[in-house]
């Protein structure tokens, strides 16, 4: 009797022993599982990164690996590094840039720990008329970390990019970088480090680079690079009210070039004002606008026009809707008029005036979707809550797949809860919808894009320009998050490395 | 078994408290940032401020391992709702992460992420306190209790 008890009793215990191993493994594993998933290796290829997504469009049986294992470069694919722009003519316009790590000392006297360009930040302004071809060449004097410099907004060929990692090694202290490449698209453009970008351009590795027009203009051409340090906003490097110079009733283009990380407020005060071009392309038909600010997305620039008032005033342009920072412009020591927060933004959806595409964008061969979330998980190891595209945490993110010649649209839903500016290299995207509702203003150009919580963009843009190119989020923290994927067309490979000996990181 | 038990229910409740501790010193430093004329944007850099590090560090990595790791441990603690109480902490440290990304979507949620802090808290205190307590009767122990009188006697 007893011993039955005692052999039921011990029964009881290792069954109690069995059930408590499998609860824990039942627990341990799967998380297990999802941690050693999310670790990457110190050195890795994108092309090795998440799985190939062909939009609905022909595979690539080549392109099937996608373990991190080493670089993939097929025989019969053309390197990135044979994608350059002209090698041997002689430039038009040539400049030196030496990348240093040291103080930075503001146009209005403030010191920030940062980053310089031939000693200023923001770095020189690189301007070059349409046709020219521009050489930079990017010294590292002291940047341990290594430096690369990438044209934002820019649709050069692939090699000339500037992504350390993808398109050329990161340029480590005493070395150099030549780029090289034609100034095709009057517009407004910036360029700024892309070898731990979420640092070094905050740190102020940033410069404007502005394409005139062949024919031209009579305008007083004005640019208004605003850019956060420490907290401190500032506009061409100063913080508060900068001014500039203009005669009563002149004509003017304010280049507005965000080159922080959050969406920038501009409004112009005392004068209506059009908005001209956004992201290096000239809107159709900009009507007028009073009361109301543009939006521009981090990475993004905007050209506003307006003519100075004929009686002498200044004209007041905002810039952000906290703090001080505007640029006035006007007769010297001219009143200007205080700032005024405009309750309105520009709808960039229905501005201005609907005009030919120069392709038809149902005539689709390829559709991506490229929707943000977020998820709880892990991301190289970290238990967190991490931005997801399309349910996947990286690095198992789609690679985009395209061939050359081909019309891509592609849909960004943002369901994150917070604002994502998509950016996408080497292309321009134009615009369809918002939310269902179709696009009925100017064809509106982007290659920085805002899509807000709760919204969904369709945006298409044809495949014209082969290589491997980045389409990620500008706010650079996001991107070393995790939000980052790239667009790639079949036949191009890259030979260069995330990690390695140059130790690249382009976020 | 029983007292790896006790440290980590109580070393959860001591997480809760650094992180109401955690979340007050980074949302003071960003007032004190507001009120010294920073200009915080969707751009701000989280990682420079000390109380928000603190926070996820506790919150993404020290709590949620702790109460797994509590769950675990309570497969193998022979002490009646031990098991019970472990799943409770999870439970609610589960729907502390939720009612984060609540709060990412409308800010209410914080106010609910705060109030079921106290609950994680009031839970992981009520599974260390149980094991301290094991003359307390309730009824998985009154089954035990009649399980060893049933093998004692003769």
């Amino acid at each position: 009797m007893i011993d039955g008890i005692r052999e039921r009793l011990a029964r009881r215990r290792s069954d109690r022993v069995v059930v408590g191993v499998v609860a824990s493994l039942a627990i341990l594993v799967p998380l297990g599982w999802l941690w050693v998933g999310s670790l990457v290796p110190q050195t890795y290829s994108v092309m090795d990164m998440g799985y190939p997504d062909y939009g609905g469009g022909p595979g690539d049986p080549g392109h099937t690996a996608h373990a991190l294992a080493g670089p993939v470069v097929r025989p019969g694919d053309v390197p990135v590094t044979e994608l350059t722009g002209p090698r041997s003519s002689q430039p038009d316009v040539a400049v030196t840039l030496v990348a240093r790590q040291e103080s930075v000392t503001l146009a209005t006297g403030e010191t920030v720990e940062g980053y310089t360009l031939n000693h200023e930040s923001p770095g020189p302004l690189i301007r070059a008329q349409q046709g020219e071809l521009v050489e930079v060449t990017l010294v590292n004097d002291s940047i341990v970390d290594g430096v690369a410099l990438h044209w934002h907004g820019v649709d050069l060929p692939n090699a000339e990019d500037g992504v350390a990692g993808v398109t050329q090694d990161a340029v480590v202290p005493g070395e150099r970088h030549i780029y090289r490449f034609v100034a095709e698209n009057p517009g407004s453009y910036w360029y700024h480090s892309h070898q731990v970008s979420h640092e070094q351009v905050r740190g102020g590795l940033f410069g404007v680079l502005v394409i005139n027009p062949a024919e031209p203009r009579r305008d007083l051409d004005v640019v208004a690079a605003v850019h956060t340090y420490d907290e401190l906003r500032t506009v061409n490097g100063a913080t508060g009210e900068s001014r500039m110079t203009a005669a009563p009733g002149e004509a003017v283009r304010v280049r507005a070039v965000n080159t922080d990380n959050a969406p920038l407020d501009v409004a112009v005060v005392g004068v209506p004002y059009r908005v001209l071009a956004v992201d290096g392309r000239e809107l159709v038909g900009p009507n007028p606008v009073t009361g109301a600010s543009v939006q521009i997305p981090a990475g993004g620039r905007a050209d506003l026009g307006f003519d100075t008032p004929t009686d002498g005033s200044a004209v007041r342009v905002q810039l952000g809707t906290e703090g001080d920072t505007a640029l006035l412009v006007g007769p010297a020591g001219a009143q200007a008029p205080s700032a005024d927060p405009a309750e309105d933004t520009v709808d960039l959806l229905s501005y201005g005036s609907p005009a030919p595409l120069g392709f038809d964008p149902d005539d689709t061969d390829r559709r991506f979707d490229y929707s943000i979330g977020r998820r709880p998980g892990f991301l190289g190891g970290i238990p967190g809550l991490h931005w997801s595209i399309n349910g996947h945490v990286f690095p198992d993110v789609p690679m985009f797949m395209v061939r050359e010649g081909d019309v891509v649209r592609m849909t960004i839903e943002n369901h994150s809860g917070e604002i994502h500016p998509m950016h996408l290299h080497g292309h321009h995207a134009v615009v369809l919808s918002r939310n269902g509702t179709s696009a009925s203003g100017s064809p509106w150009w982007v290659d920085s894009l805002d899509v807000a919580s709760g919204d969904t963009y369709e945006i298409a843009f044809v495949a014209d320009n082969p290589g491997i190119w980045m389409d990620h989020c500008h706010n650079l923290p996001h991107a070393t998050e995790g939000l980052v994927a790239h667009v790639a067309y079949t036949g191009i490979s890259t030979p260069f490395l995330i990690g390695g000996a140059a130790h690249n990181e382009p976020e | 078994m029983r007292s790896t038990y006790r440290t980590l229910a109580y070393l959860i409740a001591a997480g809760v408290a650094l992180q109401a501790a955690s979340v007050a010193l980074g949302f003071f430093t960003i007032i004190h940032e507001v009120e010294d004329g920073g200009v915080i944007t969707a751009g701000y850099d989280y990682d420079s401020n000390l109380g928000i590090i603190l926070h996820r560090i506790g919150g993404l990595g020290v709590i949620p391992l702790s109460a797994i790791a509590l769950l675990v441990v309570s497969f193998f603690t022979k002490v009646p709702g031990a098991v019970r109480r472990a799943a409770a902490v999870f439970g609610l440290v589960l729907l502390q992460i939720a009612l984060v990304f609540l709060a990412f979507m409308t800010a209410s949620g914080g106010a609910l992420h705060g109030l079921n802090a106290l609950a994680v808290f009031g839970a992981a205190i009520w599974a260390g306190w149980r094991v301290s307590h094991p003359t307390v009767v309730d009824h998985g122990e009154m089954a035990a209790l009649e399980d060893q009188a049933t093998a004692t006697s003769p």
